[in-house]
């Protein structure tokens, strides 16, 4: 995957997380969205490939994947120093309005204004994940669409099913991740596509 | 009295066992209970924190810290849910060696599809929660064009969101 954008300076890529950090109210639907156009649609720096193959990552990582996202991608983008200030830019100006709206948060709960706001901004929240949901089921459902109606059936059922388990069957997630990537290595490792890591990967989009 | 260091490693412990950002709530909220450096009260307040403040939702931790154990406690919390975060490059480096076996490819592939149905399953609880009527679930269809226009500033998508709520529900 070409990147289109040259590499940004340490002050752009503080500058960019912090945006990130600061815009994303409603916890991390927001932010994966966010991320997605900044470094994806805007920058190119990355692809929505490299994206979900990070993002894969971070799913194997305990912790909060959005952190460990931020490492990866600040990694990728400047080494160490690209972690150091994506993990600052990201944490620290966010982290330090969490601690400001904790002290004002116990004055106004009680005010019934305050809680009307919250019902519509909480459902928000959940029609903005759903795009993000959407951002990463497209590569997913164009590559079964390619290979024919058997995969995309399988893919379909594999993700309804996760969903499911963890909804009804209140299977923890860790467990449903296995399960999923037991069964992937069962339907998919013969239709295995070439890696998405960018490096071995030199052709264009 | 709170003891900084076994605070701390309440924090890390329940970080590093806990994958998203509110997995972690469980043992948390058995060990602060248990040692009495929290109150019930906090757990809720902590969250409903972590959803209107910016930043990912595990951010929710920092507000626990906060309520319980003030700034201290708020910048042990960031500590402890960053450290583990840097794992991740130890996954990396080790994936990067077994990624081109074709049974990787596959499971990854799987991994990635159980990603999409996880998040249909967070949409699924968040529009369950008490509180959401067919009102906030046509927020959400509106939140939801907005959003895949791509047009729209996620602020002002959610600052609609919040003056609808202000409106149907004071």
């Amino acid at each position: 995957m070409k990147l289109q954008d040259p590499r940004p300076g340490k002050w752009q890529l503080f500058r960019i997380w912090a945006a990130i950090g600061l815009q994303s109210f409603g916890g991390g639907a927001s932010t994966t969205f966010l991320i997605q156009r900044a470094f994806i649609e805007k920058h190119k720096w990355l692809s929505i490939e490299e994206f979900s193959y990070l993002w894969n990552l971070c799913i194997l990582t305990p912790g909060i994947n959005l952190v460990a996202l931020t490492v990866l991608i600040g990694k990728k983008l400047g080494g160490t120093w690209g972690i150091a200030i994506s993990l600052a830019g990201m944490l620290l100006p966010s982290a330090t309005i969490t601690c400001l709206l904790a002290a004002i948060f116990i004055q106004i709960e009680n005010i019934a204004a305050v809680q009307a706001i919250f019902r519509g901004v909480i459902p928000a929240t959940g029609g903005i994940l759903l795009v993000v949901g959407l951002n990463f089921a497209l590569p997913l459902i164009r590559k079964g669409y390619k290979e024919g109606f058997f995969f995309l059936i399988v893919s379909g059922v594999l993700t309804i099913a996760c969903a499911l388990a963890v909804i009804f069957l209140k299977l923890s997630v860790i467990i449903v991740i296995l399960g999923a990537a037991f069964l992937g290595t069962l339907f998919f490792s013969s239709r295995s596509a070439p890696p998405l890591h960018e490096e071995e990967q030199g052709e264009p989009q | 009295m709170i003891d900084p260091f076994i605070y701390f490693l309440l924090f890390l412990k329940a970080s590093l066992f806990s994958t998203g950002g509110f997995s972690n709530l469980p043992s948390l909220h058995q060990d602060l209970i248990a040692s009495g450096w929290a109150k019930e009260a906090d757990f809720g307040h902590s969250i409903a924190i972590g959803q209107i403040s910016p930043g990912p939702n595990g951010l929710w931790v920092i507000s626990l810290g906060y309520l319980t154990y003030g700034l201290p406690g708020a910048l042990l919390a960031l500590i402890a849910i960053t450290l583990p975060a840097l794992l991740v490059l130890v996954v990396s480096a080790g994936y990067a060696r077994i990624e081109h076996q074709s049974w990787v490819q596959g499971a990854m592939r799987g991994v990635s599809l159980a990603v999409v149905g996880l998040l249909l399953a967070v949409v699924w609880t968040i529009l369950h929660q008490p509180g959401v009527d067919w009102k906030g679930t046509l927020i959400a269809g509106g939140a939801f064009g907005l959003a895949l226009s791509r047009k729209v500033n996620i602020l002002i998508i959610l600052g609609l969101a919040g003056l609808a709520g202000y409106l149907l529900y004071r």
